[in-house]
């Protein structure tokens, strides 16, 4: 009798405790990209297909090229890298993952210059955009997606 | 002084002796029909002597009497143990309480489960990435700021900054 009830309870936790514990890591996807208006645009990278019409929309360019890019498998959540061009560079890092996201610290350096700073709570459904500096005639985008 | 009823239920009974007897005899009006009465009243007699009297029981019977007077015993003892196990005997004994709690924490975290992983897509659809701070070094860029969008028709979050320093287009290489 109380051995049945102990089964019925144990197999009750194991099914309310398995779902969460069988998401896989993820891996973020960082990218520095260059926005510029061009007349024979180039295809946009694969990594930016999904926001392509927010990022023409929003910023007004009609070619992205990707210049330097990192990705990241997380697996604490406490991981931290680096994505770097020739003159700048994003620095991730990963303070622990919420429900349904990420807690991440950026920090753009243009060489060795601290440029732009912040923290944001990276959602796995929601990509991140940061408008960075003119450069000449176009825009630095700093782009962060969960994949 | 015995009344006459008292000398006949007597003398029915072989009781008189002696000159009683004698002398009761000699009052009978018929004496052959009073000794007829006599013989019937004894065949009477003998008679419900033999059938009303307890018969001896045989082996078997005594057996069977036995037996069924332990199973008698038997049933009057467990139903005194059901009720002293169970003083107010009732369906809702301890064990089938337990085990309607448990079936009702299980349907009810099945339930809580099942609702949870429908509502979840919709949640998480609404889960924009949140900046918490941002900050722009005022050294570098000191009439720069920032503001936030969230564009909830794609799920995007920009943080949108003004005032950077301007680079030469050579920053844009790769």
């Amino acid at each position: 009798m109380h051995r049945s009830l102990a089964v019925v309870i144990s197999v009750l936790l194991l099914t309310m405790t398995a779902a969460p514990a069988s998401q896989a890591a993820e891996t973020v996807w960082s990218g520095l990209v260059m926005a510029e208006n061009v007349t024979q645009p180039q295809p946009i990278p694969s990594e930016l297909t999904r926001i392509e019409g927010l990022l023409k929309r929003f910023f007004g360019y009609n070619e992205f090229q990707v210049i330097g890019q990192s990705q990241k498998t997380l697996k604490t959540g406490q991981e931290d890298w680096l994505a770097t061009s020739k003159f700048f560079g994003l620095h991730v890092d990963a303070r622990g993952e919420t429900q349904g996201g990420y807690v991440l610290n950026l920090k753009l350096y243009k060489e060795k210059e601290l440029l732009l700073e912040t923290e944001a709570k990276l959602s796995k459904r929601s990509p991140l955009v940061i408008k960075g500096p003119q450069v000449g005639g176009g825009q630095l985008l700093l782009v962060l997606v969960v994949q | 002084m015995k009344t006459f009823e008292e000398k006949w239920t007597a003398w029915l009974d072989d009781q008189l002796s002696g000159r009683e007897l004698s002398e009761f005899e000699a009052s009978l009006p018929d004496k052959a029909a009073a000794q007829a009465e006599k013989a019937e009243a004894k065949k009477l007699g003998e008679l419900l002597k033999r059938e009303l009297s307890a018969h001896p029981l045989k082996n078997e019977e005594f057996f069977s009497h036995q037996l069924r007077e332990r199973i008698v015993q038997e049933s009057g003892e467990q139903r005194r143990e059901r009720a002293r196990r169970s003083p107010t005997s009732s369906w809702w004994t301890i064990p089938r309480l337990l085990w309607a709690g448990t079936a009702s924490l299980a349907v009810f975290l099945i339930c809580t489960v099942f609702v949870m992983h429908q509502e979840r897509p919709a949640e998480e659809s609404q889960y924009l990435t949140q900046i918490l701070n941002a900050r722009v070094d005022p050294v570098v860029s000191p009439n720069a700021t920032v503001s936030i969008f969230e564009v909830k028709q794609d799920r995007v979050t920009v943080l949108w900054t003004e005032g950077l320093q301007t680079l030469p287009a050579d920053y844009a290489a790769k």
